[in-house]
């Protein structure tokens, strides 16, 4: 704690132990707290350092009048006071302690009402106990009973709490298992931690007496305390060690057998929840015993929901996860009359139950839902548990969502009383196009691959398919096109088909389909590159899409009314040409209108999406084009004139944006043509971002780091030239004017990058005289509005102070700049090294509540707020003005 | 009450309903779905058409080369088309008394009732039914008349000869009664018949029942029917919709507490959703546009073309189609267009506000104004000096064999960037596509249909409860091609009750109640006494008057008075002496009690016997039986009066007298 902040400390705890109605906020106790608490978990002692808090407490305490909240705060304040066994013996000392946390003593005055108090009790004992003293003081005062009631209080935030303290009591305090056995991290404890046993029995024996008697709702509308007790139990045996974890399931273990058989819908998914990590954490007769009694629960849609959450905790016990297995696959084998289970041998009375529940249409979608969403999960179990193919369950849902869409064949052999329930519902289909997704993974899959395409087109091309219902069809369509490696299996018809339904979608009345189409054409580009790249196979692009050409189609999306749209498209058409940019191809007729209209949609476009898909559309051009110089032919070289041609208006208009992020995309421009013409420079540094940049406030900054291309060139002739290049493609323009934006990421991203530049062409460790000499030739003109006359304005000041110690009278102002009309030429090393880029940096790089958000400035407030609130008359005084 | 099926198509039906005294037609629907077998009537000479080989069967025994061209495999009539009629055999249609029509599109047979079966009665429509269904049939004779077809095929009706064809002419039916095309006079004299009715409006039809329209929400003006006495009500539940298109919402409220329910018109395309069959239908649009191609779209010049064209004006902008023109031809585009904006009170709430603003209700007024969409009556004149291509043309009609869109089809059939897209859904495209074959032409099937679908009706059903459901047999069972789509089907309890062509219904419902009104003189003079509490009983002694369907009980006109003349009375002439009307016996007699008042009367012997309906009591020393029953008491003794007497006024005691 600084010395600024000790001061005040005293004048704070004076208006808290007043009346807290002053505060200026309702979070100020909580950050002062924050604060408390970080200085605590640094290793400070704030009874040391702040004794007046020690004093806070008792006058608040004593203080009958005391705002509910402070006293809530004073509580959780004392319980972190006490949280370490020294500071504890301390606070006793003082009668404080017990006044503190008595019960009674709140009671009485009527504050216990208040939940504020309620949930400061619970979490400043909770702090406090963290060492055997402070459990003997719980122990010995009697609160487990009150804690234990408060696990079922009527707020659900004091309850859950309750919860949390109550294992967190039995568990922190546990005795240290022996080595080797699966335990709770112990760091914590230091050797002379070991409470005494007794303290830690007594706990044990009440509160799992408590679990014992509280587990079996006595009346149904109880069921509240019983989930609140599976709850904790839950917590407790997913940590517990061997001995408290024993001894909680011997005493609870005869309720938890009642419990399963009454069979209560509501309990079922957290009294599975307790079974499983008591599995987790060790095997055991009963508890298996028990699970198998849940996996055999007779209502249908418990059971599954109980499966599922087997099958989710990934336990290997074969035969439960058979079972498992098999009631999760029977909903869908009764309605695709796929036989995924075989033959059912009798007449299987779950099996009639099952399709009673399914002829209920919610019901049905809710179970079919969680079948399918536990399917790719299945088709993972080992052979041996699986009752079936795994490329059966593919099957299964490939019929599901046939019969979903209507489309199912008449011969179909599913329950049609129950597949009725399904036609239409979009919900199961987005469950069944998302299981299809997962499946490309399961072993056998790639069988299905032609069927799988069948329908996704067919889900594709019909009317009714809600906008999400395609989205996720694409994203299937997608993933299974880049599981594949052959696509002999695509037939014309097939191809054809998928063909007309794109063109069809990209027409769509609806802006989410047309959007989801454009980018699924983006994206099928970059998954037909990546399929390229890695097996040399034939064009996938264009053994789905034939030879037809995506480009017109996303062209014509430029055009579209809605933002999201061209921006789609804008990014498609990048993903679609970098295969071409990459090869170095020959510059096709419709490249330079896409570039013109991109141009345009930068100058023009209302919307900022569009605009910063474009600067990213130049980005990823100019990071995959292949450099001039190893390329010969003629037309090649006409396709990098174009992007050096248009990348110079892209940072004209970009730097001139209103958009932030399309001003820090610009800048990202920028730093690839630095990058580009210093990365033979000894001096330069590439990546500036990743080397000293602290993660801020907005995450704009892409983090990606562009890999570039290989630059072969070697820059013989010096850094002066390649400056000029620079400054002559307007980079430097960018980089200055970034510097003066009024948005934080881009000044920062910029004098980041300023930084970067000054070090390479003109570092300041050499002599002035050293580089600049030749250096200094190198200039460039800033306007003389706008950013411009902000940069001139910095480069006055700093020459005039530069001027005034060393006490040189220059009447011209600036040595480099020369005052031409309006715009003004300024020498880029002298800008560069004139900008005091450093001092820039660390203002920029603070966060901008850096200065609100100090402990010094919470302390400040909270006086400043309890000064105007005692002086009302002043405020009267200036209303009457 | 009976129900006579004139009609088997489903969506538009002509029964006759037969209740209490009245005789009502149930629309007048005509299925055009017969053109399908004829040949296109084109605008121009079309070489094409008229090179088609004539048909000769296999064996060349049957030659109908004039008659019949052979196309692409299939066998057309060249010769005007014709349609077929509602059933005229099943009963006397003179004797119907009036005709409820419930939309435009199930009124096109009524000049064929109306003028060639001596019918004599009213016709009962709302305004908008009346104004756009003149306009369809006006359109449908200019269509027939402009191109007029001097031969008449007959030869091949003949059944010897209609056996021989190929099909599927070999397989329709009742050839013979299919009528060409009514003319502009009929037409005039059927709808002059015509009485105009607004909604909820309540019609007496002679005093036996009330008929009144109700908004069904399908298309302008159309209505569903009540026809109710004071204690019947049957609901006639034509072509409605729920869907928010620009008709006035239905009404469903008023259908509740129906005896019965007759109902037709449901969707013919219960998979195909509407909204998304709009979304199609602007997809495929603007791809083609887009292709450089043009986009034919055959449809009526009402109805479903408003909402298509409402669509388009939001679509427009989004697809960047501002440039391209719409074209909307047929000899009543302009009318239609100008109609459906004055018609406010038959229009959605959303719409009708607009005329307040004042807005023309319809945003096709500002695609006119704007000349984004243009309408002609013909392709001759001036469009043809202002059409441009690409573009999108709506004309009619929807069955391809007549109207302009004939022409466009021999125009653009051959380039496979144009094309035809379907939106209306009462025929099938494939059979409207025969005659065009080979068709380069891109084809596309987006029928919109709003009428009600199977999940909507049977939701409908639920909430008004009627007691019996009469439906088209369609209703049934699944569609044929989806066998497996049990939820297409009307599934109900009752089942319904299904009917075909040439059914007749005896409905469930049997009447048990008729409303007659006493005179207040005569209720003056009744003595109501309570047999029960709250139920008290009179004996009435009137004359029942009945007139005009209305019933009223009279007081019995008094004997004259015995005139004092000296002429001799005949005694035939003398009015019956008005004897003093019996008194009616009520209530049942306690067995015990009667025993014991036997016993006290001396009667000893009793043996009582139980029998089904009650108890015989032997008086073994009488041998007299006294059978008591629960509707009647039997005193059985052998010519014993006083015993008879004295016996009958023991049971007498125990009943109560009126």
């Amino acid at each position: 704690m600084d010395r600024e902040c000790a001061l005040l400390l005293p004048g704070v705890c004076a208006v808290l132990a007043g009346s807290g109605s002053s505060l200026p906020d309702d979070t100020s106790l909580e950050k002062l707290l924050d604060w408390f608490t970080g200085i605590t978990e640094d290793g400070g002692s704030l009874l040391e350092t702040c004794p007046c808090l020690l004093k806070l407490i008792s006058t608040v305490v004593h203080n009958a009048a005391s705002d509910p909240g402070v006293l809530s705060f004073t509580l959780r304040l004392t319980g972190l006071l006490a949280a370490t066994e020294e500071s504890f013996k301390t606070i006793q000392e003082h009668p404080v302690l017990n006044k503190v946390f008595n019960l009674q003593h709140w009671q009485e005055a009527g504050l216990w009402e208040d939940p504020c108090l309620r949930i400061g009790w619970i979490q400043g004992l909770r702090s406090m106990l963290q060492h055997p003293k402070a459990l003997s003081f719980f122990v010995q005062s009697g609160f487990i009973d009150p804690l234990l009631q408060l696990q079922t209080d009527t707020s659900l935030f004091i309850a859950e709490a309750a919860n949390q303290m109550l294992a967190h009591i039995l568990l922190f305090f546990q005795p240290v298992p022996p080595a080797g056995c699966k335990g709770m991290d112990k760091k914590e404890k230091g050797d002379g931690m070991t409470p005494s046993s007794a303290d830690y029995t007594a706990v044990v024996k009440s509160i799992s007496g408590y679990l014992k008697e509280s587990l079996v709702p006595k009346e149904s509308k109880n069921v509240r305390q019983s989930l609140q007790t599976l709850k904790l139990l839950a917590l407790l045996l997913a940590q517990a060690g061997p001995p408290l974890r024993d001894k909680l399931l011997q005493t609870v273990g005869d309720s938890l057998e009642e419990l399963v058989t009454a069979g209560s819908s509501e309990l079922t998914l957290p009294l599975m929840d307790v079974i499983l990590s008591a599995c987790s954490s060790g095997t055991d007769e009963r508890i298996t015993r028990l699970l198998s009694s849940m996996l055999n629960i007779n209502k249908p849609a418990d059971l599954i929901h109980a499966a599922a959450a087997f099958l989710r905790r990934g336990h290997h016990d074969t035969v439960h996860t058979a079972r498992a297995v098999r009631i999760l696959l029977l909903p869908l084998d009764i309605m695709t009359g796929q036989t995924l289970l075989g033959t059912i041998s009798t007449a299987d009375e779950h099996q009639f139950s099952v399709v009673e529940q399914l002829k209920s249409k919610s019901s049905c979608i809710s179970m079919i839902c969680v079948c399918l969403s536990n399917t790719p999960q299945i088709t993972l179990t080992p052979p041996d548990v699986l009752p079936c193919l795994p490329v059966s369950i593919v099957t299964a849902v490939l019929s599901l969502l046939r019969i979903c869409s209507g489309n199912s064949p008449s011969s179909s052999t599913g329950c049609s009383e129950v597949s009725r329930n399904v036609i239409g519902s979009s919900k199961v289909q987005k469950c069944a196009l998302e299981a299809l997704t997962t499946l490309t993974s399961s072993p056998g899959a790639k069988e299905r691959i032609s069927e799988v395409f069948t329908v996704l087109i067919q889900y594709l091309e019909n009317p009714d398919s809600d906008p999400t219902v395609l989205h996720k069809s694409y994203q299937a369509l997608l993933k299974w096109t880049s599981v594949c490696t052959d696509f002999s299996f695509i037939t014309d018809q097939l191809r054809h088909d998928l063909v007309e339904v794109v063109k069809k979608r990209v027409c769509d009345m609806r802006w989410e389909v047309k959007d989801s189409t454009v980018e699924f054409l983006g994206h099928l580009a970059g998954v037909c590159d990546s399929i390229k790249a890695a097996a040399e196979e034939r064009d996938a692009s264009e053994a789905l899409l034939g030879d037809c050409s995506t480009t017109p189609l996303l062209r014509e999306a430029l055009q579209d009314s809605e933002s999201y749209v061209r921006a789609s498209a804008i990014s498609a058409l990048a993903k679609t040409l970098t295969h071409r940019w990459q090869q170095g191809a020959t510059l096709t007729e419709e490249e330079p209108e896409i570039v013109s209209r991109l141009l345009e949609i930068l100058s023009q476009d209302s919307e900022g999406f569009p605009r910063r898909a474009v600067v990213q559309y130049f980005i990823s051009w100019y990071s995959s084009h292949s450099p001039p110089s190893s390329s010969s032919s003629s037309s090649s070289s006409s396709s990098s004139s174009l992007l050096m041609q248009s990348v110079r208006s892209v940072l004209s208009q970009g730097r001139a944006d209103l958009d932030w992020e399309v001003k820090v995309h610009t800048l990202v421009l920028a730093e690839l043509l630095l990058d580009e013409a210093f990365s033979g420079h000894p001096g330069y540094k590439k990546g500036s971002d990743s080397h000293h940049a602290s993660p801020h406030a907005y995450g704009v900054v892409s983090e990606q780091a562009y890999t570039l291309h290989t630059h072969t060139a070697t820059h013989t002739e010096g850094a002066e030239s390649d400056l000029a290049v620079v400054v002559e493609q307007g980079v430097v323009s960018v980089l200055l004017s970034g510097l003066v934006d009024c948005d934080r990421p881009v000044a920062l991203k910029a004098c980041r990058l300023l930084i970067t530049l000054r070090e390479t062409v003109c570092p300041l460790s050499l002599g002035a005289l050293d580089a600049s000499a030749a250096m200094a030739t190198v200039s460039c003109e800033l306007p003389g509005c706008g950013w411009g006359r902000e940069i001139l304005k910095i480069l006055k000041m700093k020459k005039s102070d530069q001027a005034k110690e060393e006490d040189i009278a220059d009447q011209s102002g600036l040595n480099g700049a020369e005052e031409g009309g309006d715009s003004v030429c300024v020498s880029v090393c002298e800008a560069l090294r004139s900008l005091g880029l450093d001092e820039r940096m660390e203002v920029l790089t603070q966060s901008s509540d850096h200065i609100h958000n100090s402990p010094l400035s919470l302390l400040q407030d909270i006086l400043t707020a309890s000064a105007t609130h005692t002086k009302p008359g002043e405020e009267v005084i200036v209303d009457c003005y | 009450m009976k129900l006579y099926c004139l009609s088997g198509h489903p969506t538009l039906p002509c029964n006759v309903l037969k209740f209490k005294s009245t005789t009502i037609m149930l629309d007048c629907g005509l299925d055009t779905t017969s053109v399908l077998n004829f040949l296109p009537l084109p605008l121009v000479h079309s070489p094409r058409l008229s090179k088609l080989p004539g048909w000769v069967s296999k064996d060349g025994s049957a030659n109908l080369q004039k008659e019949l061209k052979e196309c692409a495999g299939r066998v057309f009539v060249d010769s005007q088309p014709e349609f077929c009629l509602p059933e005229r055999e099943l009963l006397d249609l003179s004797t119907i008394d009036v005709i409820l029509i419930s939309n435009y599109h199930c009124m096109m047979a009524l000049p064929y009732i109306t003028e060639h079966t001596g019918f004599t009665g009213t016709v009962y429509a709302t305004e908008p039914t009346l104004t756009i269904g003149r306009l369809f049939m006006e359109e449908l004779v200019n269509f027939m008349e402009r191109v007029p077809k001097a031969q008449s095929a007959t030869c091949w009706k003949n059944k010897e000869m209609q056996r021989m064809l190929p099909g599927p002419l070999k397989d329709v039916v009742d050839v013979w009664a299919w009528k060409r095309s009514y003319s502009i006079q009929e037409v005039n004299s059927a709808l002059s018949k015509v009485q105009l009715v607004g909604y909820s409006q309540k019609v007496e039809l002679f005093g036996a029942v009330q008929v009144s329209p109700l908004s069904s929400g399908y298309s302008l003006g159309s209505s569903n029917w009540i026809i109710q006495s004071h204690h019947e009500k049957v609901s006639y539940v034509s072509g409605s919709s729920l869907l928010t298109t620009h008709p006035q919402p239905m009404d469903q409220s008023s259908l509740k507490n129906s005896d019965v329910l007759i109902l037709t018109g449901l969707t013919q395309m219960p998979t195909a959703n509407p909204d998304g069959m709009l979304g199609e239908f602007c997809s495929n649009l603007a791809m083609t546009i887009r292709a450089g191609g043009n986009v034919l779209v055959p449809c009526y010049s009402s109805g479903v073309i408003y909402d298509l064209l409402e669509c388009l004006y939001q679509f427009i902008d989004s697809a960047n189609l501002g440039t391209t023109p719409f074209y909307f031809i047929s000899p009543v585009a302009n009318s239609s267009l100008e109609f459906s904006q004055i018609f406010a009170e038959w229009l959605c709430h959303n719409k009708q506000s607009k005329v307040y603003l004042p807005e023309p209700p319809f945003p096709h007024a500002e695609l006119i104004q704007t000349n984004k969409l243009k309408h002609y009556p013909s392709i001759h004149g001036d469009f043809s000096s202002e059409f441009r291509q690409p573009c999108v043309v709506f004309t009619g009609h929807p069955s391809l064999r007549f109207g302009d869109v004939v022409h466009f089809m021999e125009l653009w059939g051959k380039s496979s960037i144009n094309t035809i897209i379907f939106t209306e859904p009462d025929f099938s495209y494939l059979d409207a596509l025969a005659p065009y074959q080979p068709l380069a032409m891109k084809c596309v099937y987006c029928p919109i249909d709003t009428r009600l679908n199977f999940h909507q009706v049977s939701k409908l059903l639920k909430e008004v409860q009627p007691l019996h459901v009469v439906c088209p047999e369609q209703y049934t069972q699944p569609p044929l091609t989806q066998s497996h789509r049990s939820d297409l089907m009307l599934e109900l309890q009752p089942p319904p009750m299904p009917y075909r062509r040439c059914s007749v219904l005896n409905l469930p419902h049997r009447r048990r109640y008729e409303r007659v009104y006493i005179l207040p003189e005569l209720a003056n003079s009744l003595v109501p006494s309570e047999i029960k509490p709250g139920v008290s009983l009179a004996t009435v002694s009137a004359v029942l008057h009945s007139k005009d369907n209305k019933h009223t009980l009279q007081l019995v006109p008094k004997p004259p008075p015995v005139a004092p003349s000296k002429k001799r009375k005949r005694v035939l002439e003398e009015p019956p002496a008005v004897l003093a009307p019996k008194t009616l016996l009520s209530g049942a007699v306690p067995l015990e009690a009667f025993l014991a008042t036997l016993q006290n009367h001396g009667f000893t012997e009793v043996k009582v016997e139980e029998t089904a309906d009650g108890h015989i009591l032997h008086l073994q020393a009488e041998d007299t039986l006294i059978q008591l029953e629960e509707d009647g008491t039997h005193i059985v003794c052998d010519n014993n009066e006083p015993l008879r007497t004295t016996l009958r006024d023991l049971v007498l005691r125990f009943l109560q007298k009126l």
